[in-house]
């Protein structure tokens, strides 16, 4: 699983959150600014128009239409206003313009800055009051909001680009977070996997750091410290049981040597003794085998080849006095990770079983050959298989038919079996078969080998 | 007089492999915790019975310093960690021989005496094991009774090596099958008499009655007795 920064959803949605937010109190707050520099300059604006339309008032207060017109004359050469009087007949008396500006309606008679309109003409926004003087005299004086509308612009577009620059610097933000939150979340997950896999003894390297994540570690570790704790007691359990039942049975069995004369009590009872540490033993490799379940330690390349061709070998003399076809192709060379003696163990009680349960006639072969990433061993005997009341039950512990009451066993063998294949992480199939018992075994190769 | 050392913490037990011992006839020195046996194991000792769990600590971690102290015994650890695991890691840590208890007498006299004479065995010069009429070559691997051939498998004759190198002593059948088959369980049939009647048939047809039963303890090679 990779740890790109981008895994991290939760971190990149809070970051999202976080930069989206700040974003959007930026623009109410720029915005609001905005709203309040454009009535600040259009305030501007008008107080300029109204100047103007208090000096122009003046004049006609005093001189009428002529006074005006010359005025309008004297001013139309310096450019940044509009200015245009006419007459009723639609001639220009003087004024900035040739001709009236094209929509602009007129109102009123006076020069009062009520009433001014915005209007665009020449390519640029105009502030004006457009009147008709008594008499028919059409006046215009309007002034240029070039100024505030560049103003405006300019702020717009800082708006843009901030806002712009916010929510990369979130992004950015965001991504950073993530990459450590991963990163740091990436070792613990890294460890559990590794735990997983079976190396109990796993921990992360370094002091503890003083934030969430160093707790979250430290919550880890003392989990695994319990779960360690826990496989290493039940190791030590194992072996305090192997200690204290066969102390006991060996002062038995020293006695037993002491009874003369009785020699078929004391065979039996040894055998009884026997049998006992054999199922005591079995327990105790099973749960061992579990216990070490997917831990590569211990596991060292075995020629599984030639494990199955010696313990193939032990019992082929077996299977032949009793009478079975017994045939054994096994592909050499095919190694495994593995522990020689519990796979010699596993492959003995098959064999044994075979042997055990079948009958004179009867047919016994095991094959070993590659198959794909892993090696196929399979087993199969035309005896009388495990009985449908059975099935998959076989596999556990002192599970045994009823049909074989008659035959020496402890119910311990297959159990065995499946401990010691999980222990290898080797997989157990029971293709369906016509007759007799058949398990296939599939090995995992030994990385960068055969 | 050989002597035996013994590092075992139950008196009972020691009481029994010090029987056994001395019916060897060989000296017995008894000693019950691991310090004092790492102590004693500087003497001159032929063997060394060496239990696990002994107060001071495990047996199989001691061996390396028993070994270093200039000991030259062979080291056979009898423990009651005896699982198959145990045993290998035991073997695997330097001990000669791995006895699980609880052990039958037999069994232990049988190992004991057949480290007794690997220490004291020859050094073979030549390839040739000869029994009377009995002659395995062990370069050509063959075996011949009476100048006939007898044709065995691979393992018949690593069978007969092992039963060879240990002439007239009583070898236990789990000896057989950890010294020529190097297995360390208990197989639930005695998979290991099949092995040896074929190999004894073979002998038999050609005329040698070497091989021969120990009731109850296993069998013996005694290719001069007997009928021949």
């Amino acid at each position: 699983m990779s740890n790109g920064p981008f895994k991290a959803r939760v971190t990149l949605r809070l970051a999202a959150g976080v930069a989206l937010a700040v974003t959007l109190l930026s623009l109410v707050g720029m915005g609001v600014q905005y709203r309040l520099v454009e009535a600040r300059l259009l305030a501007g604006a008008q107080q300029v128009l109204r100047a103007d339309l208090d000096g122009f008032a003046a004049l006609y207060e005093q001189r009428r239409i002529i006074a005006l017109r010359q005025a309008i004359a004297y001013r139309a050469a310096s450019g940044a206003e509009m200015l245009l009087l006419m007459d009723r007949n639609g001639t220009v008396l003087a004024g900035t313009e040739t001709a009236w500006p094209k929509g602009l309606a007129t109102s009123g008679d006076s020069f009062a800055i009520e009433g001014a309109t915005r209007f665009s003409a020449r390519g640029s926004v105009w502030l004006g009051v457009a009147r008709v003087l008594p008499g028919g005299f059409p006046l215009l004086v309007a002034r240029s909001l070039d100024q505030v509308e560049a103003t405006l612009a300019a702020l717009r577009r800082g708006i843009v680009g901030l806002t712009l620059a916010l929510l990369a610097a979130g992004a950015g933000v965001g991504i950073l977070a993530a990459r450590g939150v991963m990163g740091r979340i990436g070792r613990i997950n890294a460890l559990a996997d590794r735990v997983a896999a079976g190396e109990l003894e796993a921990r992360l390297p370094g002091a503890r750091s003083h934030d969430e994540f160093g707790l979250l570690e430290s919550h880890v570790h003392a989990m695994l410290d319990r779960i360690q704790n826990l496989n290493r007691a039940t190791h030590r359990l194992s072996d305090t049981i192997a200690h204290e039942l066969r102390t006991p049975l060996n002062r038995m069995l020293q006695k037993l040597a002491q009874i003369e004369g009785q020699e078929p009590v004391t065979d039996a009872l040894r055998s009884e003794m026997r049998q006992a540490i054999r199922v005591f033993d079995s327990l105790l490799d099973i749960s061992r085998a579990e216990a070490d379940q997917g831990s590569g330690g211990g596991l060292v390349p075995v020629d599984l080849s030639a494990v199955a061709a010696e313990v193939w070998e032990l019992y082929e003399p077996l299977a032949e006095d009793k009478g079975l076809h017994a045939q054994a192709q096994i592909e050499p060379g095919l190694l495994v990770l593995g522990d020689r003696n519990l796979i010699a163990q596993m492959l003995s009680n098959l064999l044994d079983n075979a042997t055990k349960y079948c009958a004179a006639g009867d047919g016994l072969t095991l094959t070993l050959a590659r198959a794909g990433d892993s090696h196929l061993m399979r087993i199969a005997d035309t005896g009388p298989g495990l009985p449908a009341d059975l099935r998959e039950a076989a596999f556990e512990r002192f599970v045994r038919a009823e049909r074989d009451r008659g035959i020496t066993g402890h119910g311990l063998g297959l159990a065995l079996v499946r401990a010691i294949a999980a222990r290898h992480g080797a997989r157990l199939t029971r293709p369906v078969a016509e007759k007799g018992f058949v398990l296939e075994i599939l090995w995992p190769k030994v990385a960068g080998a055969g | 007089m050989d002597r035996i050392l013994i590092i075992e913490d139950d008196a009972e037990t020691a009481a029994a492999v010090a029987q056994i011992v001395t019916g060897l006839g060989c000296e017995a020195v008894v000693v019950g915790t691991l310090p004092h046996g790492i102590a004693a194991s500087a003497g001159q000792f032929r063997v060394i019975v060496l239990d696990r769990m002994l107060p001071g600590g495990d047996g199989v971690d001691a061996m390396a310093r028993i070994r270093a102290g200039g000991s030259a015994a062979l080291i056979l650890v009898l423990s009651a960690l005896g699982r198959a695991a145990n045993r290998v890691e035991g073997l695997e840590k330097g001990a000669d021989d791995y006895l699980p208890k609880p052990f039958e007498p037999a069994e232990l006299q049988a190992r004991l005496r057949a480290l007794l004479r690997r220490g004291s065995m020859q050094v073979l010069d030549n390839d040739l094991l000869a029994f009377g009429e009995l002659e395995i070559r062990l370069k050509a691997r063959t075996v011949h009774v009476k100048h006939s051939h007898v044709a065995v498998s691979p393992k018949e004759f690593e069978l007969i090596t092992y039963f060879a190198r240990n002439a007239g002593q009583v070898v236990t059948r789990m000896q057989l099958l950890e010294n020529v088959w190097n297995l360390h369980f208990d197989p639930q049939t005695n998979v290991v008499d099949v092995h040896v009647g074929r190999l004894r048939r073979k002998l038999e047809q050609a005329g040698s009655q070497a091989i021969q039963t120990a009731r109850g303890e296993g069998y013996v090679f005694a290719p001069l007795s007997g009928a021949m």
